[in-house]
């Protein structure tokens, strides 16, 4: 997958600039990151389709909320994910990355400009939310006449974050596009990204997830200022 | 040797599988044109209903008949080698599966070997990746990787012979193999998966997969999975350029569909592709994901009507990192820079254990144009075996140029052979008996190319002959021990000019006939020539193009002299060497010569924009003006300016500080935003350089309001936000002591009593990781270390702060600067 530009003025937000425009100096430091990255960035996603066996909400048994999926041993655990992929028949897992070389083009700019790092940072952020909504739409379309939620994460609400280790087994993700886990079950590379999509027959609510079930309402510093993330 | 040129042949006749020749023997296989390896097996278990994510080394236990079925079915389809179900048998894979590494790979070889009884079929013990990625990129240190494959090894003794498949990154394999080679007597197979770009996920080419694992002494290599059997041809044809060992393809059967999770090429499909293969060099093949015991027959019947016919090409002398392999078959420009001889400043980094300073000298050069990189950390003072673990370590998290080891003692040289990740060259041997039997082990064990001074006890000889003999003495001592002729470079040393001006010429006739007679690769140090002279720069120059007409290969300079690599890149356009002067086009288009500070390209881009960055009425062209709009060499050089007629603290105290203060209060107020911030505490740092080079030449001591011990806890390996506080802490004058990501409780209190800072400053991202953060900071009252602790990260609140029981909670990097001045002044 190729990105042509990055979304920059998303990038910004990140760093705080909220509706500001960065001046002169900043952005010709920018497009220079932008070039950078772009000419790193190797986006890759793998995904698998799961019918879904079963979904325990609260309400409807005493057993632990929670979603099973046919073939997969991996069960989604948690009131959130099984309110999310709620009147859904299936549900897509999928990991993406923008590679190793991100990783590196930071840790190099880091000793030589440390605001080039933090820029390139943002940057990469933004792009990886890009390339989310790429390979949602590709795998879409591979779906045909189907519908699918929003996003959902593994560290959303109450869907443990610790899921992430099996979740990227059941994908061969290391395997397939190179994503693996450090023991405090962070995904290397750093800009890489696991997520649900609940995919239905039906139109559903796309549910967008919002900073009820973030775990970082409690600091964000968005939210501090009444503003919002865009996830 | 061949009689006609005196070139060592490596390859007389057809490629063949000889190298297992004694299992093979006793196997009776020895006779085969190839062997045939075995298909799938995750396949053939998720067939039979594993589930996606489930450990299939269970199965070895609660479905033996499964497993054993399998295997006998690859066997009947033909199957010389079958892989065991072990793949994912190591600690951290089997982690509360219930079943132990060493019974998950004793059941697996036991297994394959029921199968096999009464068959001559070789059982493989299979090693996948641990998945976790070693460092930089993940937290696995090298070590305990070693470590986990060593487990693996010593409980897989039953086995015929080890493969380690799949893999991705290259320091990971390295610690395989040396975990095999180390703990067992089996031969070793190793396979990679290359991508269609060439490279594995880590960025791992073929020729420096092929030149390190060679040189490991692996008994066949090759590629495994990736892709289907056509686009592996090029990975093939490749591997068969840098490698004389047998080639092992073991390609999918296509892509997998994410729905179906069907494969698109069938058996036949895939053996008449597979044929394609004999005729580029490969003699080891077999099935990965998606292949079956049909697609084993099938090939099988390929395989036997095929014509196994593929002349070697020579094995180029060559080096490389994981990403980037350099070919010595023109003059490449080694850099010097990595070296404290002389230099203060260097080794005042090296006292500090300053690895930012390290990494910093070692892109200089790269930009400069060095195509390999000494590496030199000796001072007396320091250890340095730790040192440069932790100098290659670094220096390779950054960049991808070749590293030379460069050390007079072995423990040294082999602790960093051990982590390098590629094919390095050690810096040095000589014509003593000491140093010969002390480095070329270690040289051949790991798969080095070496430099070979001409010297020996009696020193360096006067004549150019003398030096040709030391050199042939090395030279035939490292082809004895089976370190191939290519590997070997000869440095016939370099005496000074104006000392010994009848050496010059010796020197340059003893390189001749090194490179000309023996046909071996030459090393000189050059700057050496011009010692105690004059305009030194004119005369190394000369000196630098004479030797490259006499057969000099690798310049050992300072490349961020532009006249030295200048004069390589010249003499490779001259030669013929740089096709339509490509390169020096390239390097010297628009180029000026110029001895200004500031030339146009390098002006501050600021400047012309006019930027008001946060500035309260600064004036134009002062140090403050350019703190505050970010203007890098304007900061330099007001500095210096300022330095003639000002004391240096005054600069700090006076200048450098309230400026930042001002745009700190700035961001403060949300008129200036992180960037801003940054590049300002950057024209800070720059200041600082050019101040503490001042204060090193008049042989005072740095100045220092005080220590601060920083790190990303233990399991965090984010650590973006802990740098950007170490830059700005830096620039109030404080020395941070950067203990870097992922560090170990314990690290932390140590370096905290050393160092006896004030103040501890801890940094975590995840909400997995803040429990580490709670545990160093128990442990640091435990051992009531005198410090207060400051902490920050994405996730923490204030509250949360308060009840782990840190002193101060710092929501970003001005908040830290302000404890900083609290606890420390």
């Amino acid at each position: 997958m190729k990105l042509d530009r990055i979304n920059v003025k998303e990038a910004f937000r990140y760093m705080g600039y909220g509706s500001s425009t960065p001046d002169d100096n900043v952005l010709s430091i920018a497009e220079e990151c932008e070039r950078l990255l772009l000419e790193v960035i190797d986006a890759k996603y793998v995904y698998r389709y799961f019918r879904i066996e079963e979904i325990c909400t609260s309400d409807t048994t005493d057993r632990k909320a929670g979603v099973i999926l046919d073939g997969c041993d991996l069960a989604l655990m948690g009131n959130s994910i099984s309110e999310h992929l709620k009147g859904c028949e299936g549900a897509v897992l999928f990991a993406v990355t923008l590679s190793e070389g991100v990783d590196r083009l930071i840790r190099k700019l880091e000793l030589s400009s440390m605001a080039s790092a933090v820029i390139v940072d943002s940057m990469a952020s933004a792009a990886i939310e890009q390339v989310c909504d790429i390979a949602e739409q590709e795998i879409l379309e591979k779906l045909s006449d189907r519908y699918a939620t929003w996003r959902f994460s593994p560290g959303y609400g109450d869907f443990p974050i610790e899921s992430q280790k099996k979740f990227l087994e059941v994908l061969s993700a290391s395997k397939r596009i190179g994503v693996n886990i450090t023991q405090g079950g962070l995904m290397t590379p750093c800009k890489s990204v696991t997520a649900v999509m609940g995919i239905s027959d039906r139109e559903v609510d796309r549910k967008r997830r919002g900073c009820s079930v973030c775990s970082m309402r409690e600091s964000c510093a968005f939210r501090r200022k009444g503003e919002h993330c865009g996830v | 040797m061949c009689a006609a040129c005196g070139k060592a042949v490596l390859f007389a006749g057809k490629v063949s599988i000889v190298e297992f020749k004694e299992l093979l023997l006793r196997k009776n296989k020895a006779s085969r044109k190839y062997i045939l390896l075995d298909g799938a097996m995750g396949t053939m278990l998720q067939a039979s209903g594993l589930k996606l994510g489930q450990v299939p080394e269970v199965l070895s236990f609660t479905d033996e008949e499964l497993l054993i079925g399998i295997h006998r079915q690859y066997i009947e389809s033909g199957s010389d080698i079958i892989y065991t179900n072990t793949f994912g048998a190591n600690r951290y894979k089997l982690e509360g599966c219930g079943y132990s590494v060493r019974q998950a790979i004793k059941k697996g070889i036991a297994n394959a070997r029921k199968a096999s009884e009464g068959t001559d079929c070789i059982v493989a013990l299979d090693i996948g990746p641990i998945g976790r990625l070693v460092e930089p990129t993940g937290d696995l240190k090298f070590e305990e990787a070693y470590d986990i494959y060593k487990e693996q090894v010593l409980a897989g003794t039953d086995a015929d012979i080890i493969v380690f498949e799949t893999m991705t990154d290259l320091l990971e394999l390295k610690a395989a193999v040396l975990a095999a080679k180390e703990n067992s007597e089996l031969p070793v197979i190793c396979t990679m998966t290359f991508e269609q770009n060439m490279r594995t996920f880590t960025g791992c080419q073929v020729s420096a997969m092929a030149l390190t694992m060679e040189g490991l002494g692996v008994d066949a290599l090759g590629v495994n999975c990736s892709l289907g059997p056509d686009e592996l041809v090029p990975v093939v044809e490749e591997l068969r350029r840098f490698t004389s060992l047998p080639i092992v393809v073991k390609p999918n059967a296509g892509l997998p569909d994410p729905v179906t999770n069907e494969y698109n090429v069938g058996p036949q499909d895939f053996a008449e592709k597979m044929v394609k293969m004999a005729g580029i060099g490969a003699t080891i093949m077999g099935g990965c994901c998606g292949t079956t015991p049909a697609y084993i027959s099938e090939l099988k019947k390929a395989l036997d009507g095929a014509e196994f016919v593929c002349e070697r090409a020579d094995i180029p002398s060559a080096v490389c990192s994981a990403s980037n392999t350099v070919i010595i078959d023109q003059p490449r420009i080694i850099g010097e820079r990595i070296n404290p001889t002389g230099k203060k400043l260097f080794k005042q980094a090296l006292k500090e254990h300053n690895l930012d300073y390290i990494m910093n000298q070692a892109l200089e050069q790269i930009e400069g144009g060095a195509e390999i990189l000494d590496v030199n950390v000796g001072l007396p003072e320091i250890n340095e075996k730790n040192m440069m673990v932790d100098a290659i370590r670094a220096i390779q998290s950054v960049c991808d140029v070749p590293l030379q080891i460069d050390s007079t003692i072995p423990e040294v040289l082999e602790a960093g052979l051990r982590i390098y990740c590629g094919k390095p060259i050690v810096n040095s041997v000589n014509g003593e008996e000491e140093s010969l039997n002390n480095v070329l082990p270690l040289v051949k064990k790991y798969g080095a190319c070496v430099i070979g001074l001409t010297l020996d006890a009696n020193g360096i000889p006067k004549t150019a002959g003398e030096r040709v003999a030391i050199a042939r003495k090395i030279l035939d001592r490292a082809l004895a021990i089976g370190i191939p002729k290519e590997n070997v470079f000869i440095d016939c040393l370099t005496l000074t000019a104006s000392a010994e001006q009848d050496g010059v010429m010796e020197t340059l006739n003893a390189l001749h006939t090194v490179r000309y007679e023996l046909g071996l690769n030459t090393v000189l140090g050059v700057s050496n020539i011009s010692f105690g002279l004059p305009y030194r720069e004119l005369v190394n120059q000369n000196f630098l193009t004479m030797a490259l007409s006499y057969g000099l290969t690798l310049p050992i300079i300072n490349p961020n002299v532009v006249s030295m690599t200048g004069a390589v890149r010249a003499f490779r356009l001259l030669t013929g060497i740089d096709r339509n002067s490509m390169d020096y086009i390239r390097n010297y288009s628009g180029y000026a010569p110029t001895k200004a500070v500031v030339t146009e390209k390098t002006a501050d881009r600021g400047n012309q924009a006019g930027v008001m960055a946060g500035t309260d009425g600064t004036v134009k062209g002062t140090l403050e003006y350019a703190v505050e709009n970010g203007l890098k060499n304007e900061g330099a050089r007001l500095t210096e300016q300022m330095l003639e007629t000002m004391e240096p603290l005054d600069i700090i105290n006076g200048t450098l500080i309230p400026a930042l203060d001002r745009i700190g209060k700035n961001f403060e107020k949300g008129k200036v935003f992180l960037p801003q911030l940054i590049l300002a505490a950057e024209v800070t740092q720059v200041s600082f350089e050019v101040i503490k080079k001042k204060l090193a030449a008049d042989n005072r001591t740095p100045v220092s309001k005080g220590k601060i011990v920083m790190a990303t806890v233990k399991g965090d390996v984010h650590d973006i936000g802990k740098n950007i506080v170490k830059v700005i802490l830096e620039n109030y004058g404080y020395t941070v002591i950067d203990l870097g990501k992922d560090v170990d409780y314990m690290t932390v209190v140590n370096a905290a009593i050393e160092h006896k800072a004030k103040l501890v400053g801890l940094s975590a991202l995840m909400t997995t990781t803040l429990v580490s953060m709670e545990k160093t900071i128990q442990l640091l009252r435990e051992y009531k270390v005198d410090c207060k602790i400051v902490v920050g990260g994405a996730v923490l609140t204030p509250e949360y702060a308060k009840q782990i029981g840190a002193d101060y909670y710092a929501k970003d990097a001005m908040d830290t600067v302000a404890v900083a001045r609290e606890v420390i002044g």
